[in-house]
């Protein structure tokens, strides 16, 4: 959408309409989380282009159902713009982007986006932030409501129901943007550096409150990080991207067994190798300007 | 002020490894309440600042019009006696209950034309193309000069003071809710898409909510917009309200008495503006934070 606002031919009246007739063509809903290998994401040949320039050429990419994967590359590679396009927010240009085997056409109810600015409402509370999104799908009143307490209860911020995100720190905001992920139950989660924009010891708590949250929910996972720490600490897998165009250049098993805390993944004797090999693919791919 | 600036978030004092987030209680009741006793005095010092700045130009204004001629200025004092004189005798209460009458019809209709053109244009690109050059031609005329032409059309009575001051209102309305609408973060237009807002939802708790600060802006300015246009109105339609007993008070030269109603007017003006920051405070509560400096905002 910013594309399209930037080309200045679309406002935002219109933008709606176009989600409108994206939602025509709705897919059929998911199996349900018990149903095993129905929520699983797949990218194949996947292209796109702003201008001239491929910003994404020929990218392959698999998660498996309850899976976790953390794609790491450089900034400017391109994460956020496969994201956006995962989210139904961007198109791509050619390939195939499936969800559950449903052609991704605009954003699908049963995929969840957690931010890096948080994407939070200034005008609204902590607790109809995270209530809106059910309640935008019709969710009953009672029920969106017992939902969204539980889920700010979850990450910790059951005293912060009525507060506004102004009022927040940087690290409580985005456990709100998590929050609000988590009460929408869906079966795929994307992550777009969530923990970018909060200082370092904060960034670790999450990271260990998000480990015990996918140990308890285990939905579909893609985490996009430029940390090799955190893609390590997080993953059943690890997907590098290299840049110009953005191309998986390296996929990673990560065999480290959970249940994890950060510490426990730092002590693990496959860390150190790990991450030296993700250094090193992400020192080759990184071309001087 | 030196005071020591406490960091009221938790996550600056949380210690790595630590559980979950740490609560606000564990800052302890001493931060918050420092915070409060800060924030009251900064208050205190703003109203301080605020009535010494009036006793000083009223004083000025007193001492100077106790040594010149009546005919140019006159004290305080005696004009705000003259006001008193014009309510009792000269029946100001009612000029000033008409201007308010036709300043009330004329502000709604441009606050709200204003509103849903802003809005409109800032929203659907089909509407800023249809109409913005009209809008931006109009907002850059002082409308002043289409007066002669609109009592040409309409008259002299109040309808046409009210579409005189429904004009004066209506563009900087209807720029400045446009541009609000606008730069509505493009991020939380797409977390819009993201969480599958129909277009009403979308309207109802995005586009509305995050024009609310653009409209009372706009309904401020609009509140200045409007006193001149009911002034303008009076005088250059049919004399009436308080564009008329202005008009009497100085062409008769009592300067005093004018003076009176010219300080009417201010007075309308700055409690209709008062009035509206109540209104902004009731409707943007997520803007009147604390944050800890005194200011709020
Ligand atoms: N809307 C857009 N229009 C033009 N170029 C864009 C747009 N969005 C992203 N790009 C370009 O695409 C490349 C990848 O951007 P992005 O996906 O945000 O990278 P990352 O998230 O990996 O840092 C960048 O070079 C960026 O300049
Ligand atoms: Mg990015």
């Amino acid at each position: 959408m910013l594309t399209v606002l930037e080309r200045g031919q679309t406002g935002v009246g219109e933008l709606m309409a176009m989600e409108g007739a994206a939602r025509a063509v709705e897919a059929p809903p998911l199996a349900g989380r018990a149903g095993g290998g129905r929520s699983d994401i797949s990218c194949r040949g996947v292209y796109k282009w702003y201008g001239d320039s491929a910003v994404i050429a020929n990218l392959d990419l698999s998660v498996a159902h309850n899976e976790f994967v953390c794609v790491v590359g450089p900034s400017g590679c391109g994460k956020t713009t496969l994201l956006r396009m995962l989210a139904g927010l961007a198109e791509h240009d050619s390939g195939s982007i499936t969800i559950g085997g449903v052609p991704v056409t605009g954003p699908l109810p049963s995929v969840a986006v957690v931010f890096q600015h948080f994407g939070l409402f200034p005008w609204k509370t902590v607790f109809n932030n995270v209530a809106l999104p059910m309640r935008a799908a019709g969710v009953a009143k009672d029920e969106a409501r017992r939902r969204a307490e539980e889920a700010i209860a979850l990450v910790g911020l059951r005293d912060s129901n009525d507060k506004y995100p102004a009022q927040l720190s940087g690290g409580m905001k985005q456990r709100v943007g998590l929050a609000r992920a988590l009460a929408m139950q869906p079966e795929v989660v994307l992550l777009d550096e969530p923990f970018a924009a909060v200082d370092a010891q904060t960034r670790e708590i999450l990271q260990e409150e998000l480990l015990g949250l996918w140990s308890r929910y285990k939905q579909t996972a893609l985490f996009i990080t430029h940390s090799i720490d955190e893609a390590i600490t997080l993953a059943d897998r690890v997907v590098v991207m290299g840049t110009r165009p953005g191309r998986v250049i390296d996929d990673i098993v990560v065999p480290i067994e959970r249940p994890r805390s950060v510490a426990s993944v730092r002590r693990h004797e496959s860390y150190a190798p790990l991450r030296e090999r993700i250094w090193e693919r992400l020192r080759t791919t990184a071309q001087p300007k | 002020m030196s005071v020591q600036r406490v960091d009221p978030r938790p996550d600056a004092s949380s210690v790595a490894g630590s559980p979950a987030a740490v609560s606000e209680q564990a800052l302890g009741q001493d931060v918050r309440e420092a915070r409060r006793r800060r924030l009251r005095r900064a208050r205190r010092r703003f109203l301080a600042i605020r009535i010494v700045s009036l006793l000083v130009v009223f004083a000025a204004w007193q001492l100077y019009g106790m040594h010149t001629i009546a005919i140019l200025f006159a004290p305080i004092t005696t004009v705000v006696h003259q006001g008193y004189l014009l309510f009792v005798n000269n029946g100001l209460g009612n000029e000033l209950g008409y201007s308010m009458w036709t300043f009330a019809v004329g502000y709604a209709i441009g606050v709200s034309v204003g509103i849903v053109l802003g809005m409109l244009m800032g929203a659907y690109r089909w509407a800023e193309a249809a109409v913005s050059m009209y809008v931006f031609a109009l907002y850059a005329t002082p409308m002043v000069a289409l007066v002669p032409i609109i009592s040409l059309w309409i008259g002299f009575d109040a309808t046409a003071q009210i579409v005189i001051i429904a004009l004066f209102v209506t563009w900087p309305m209807t720029v400045t809710v446009f541009h609000g609408v606008r730069q509505i973060d493009a991020e939380l237009m797409e977390v819009s898409r993201s969480l599958r807002l129909n277009r009403r939802q979308t309207w109802v708790h995005v586009l509305l909510p995050g024009a609310v600060p653009y409209v009372i802006t706009g309904a401020t300015q609009g509140v200045a917009m409007g006193l001149v246009g009911v002034i303008i109105a009076e005088l250059q339609t049919q004399l009436s309200g308080l564009g008329s007993a202005l008009q009497t008070q100085s062409q008769t030269y009592h300067t005093a008495a004018a003076l009176a109603v010219v300080l009417l007017i201010m007075v309308l003006g700055v409690s209709l503006r008062a009035i509206l920051g109540l209104v902004h405070r009731r409707l943007v509560p997520w803007l009147r934070i604390d944050r800890g400096d005194g200011r709020e905002g």
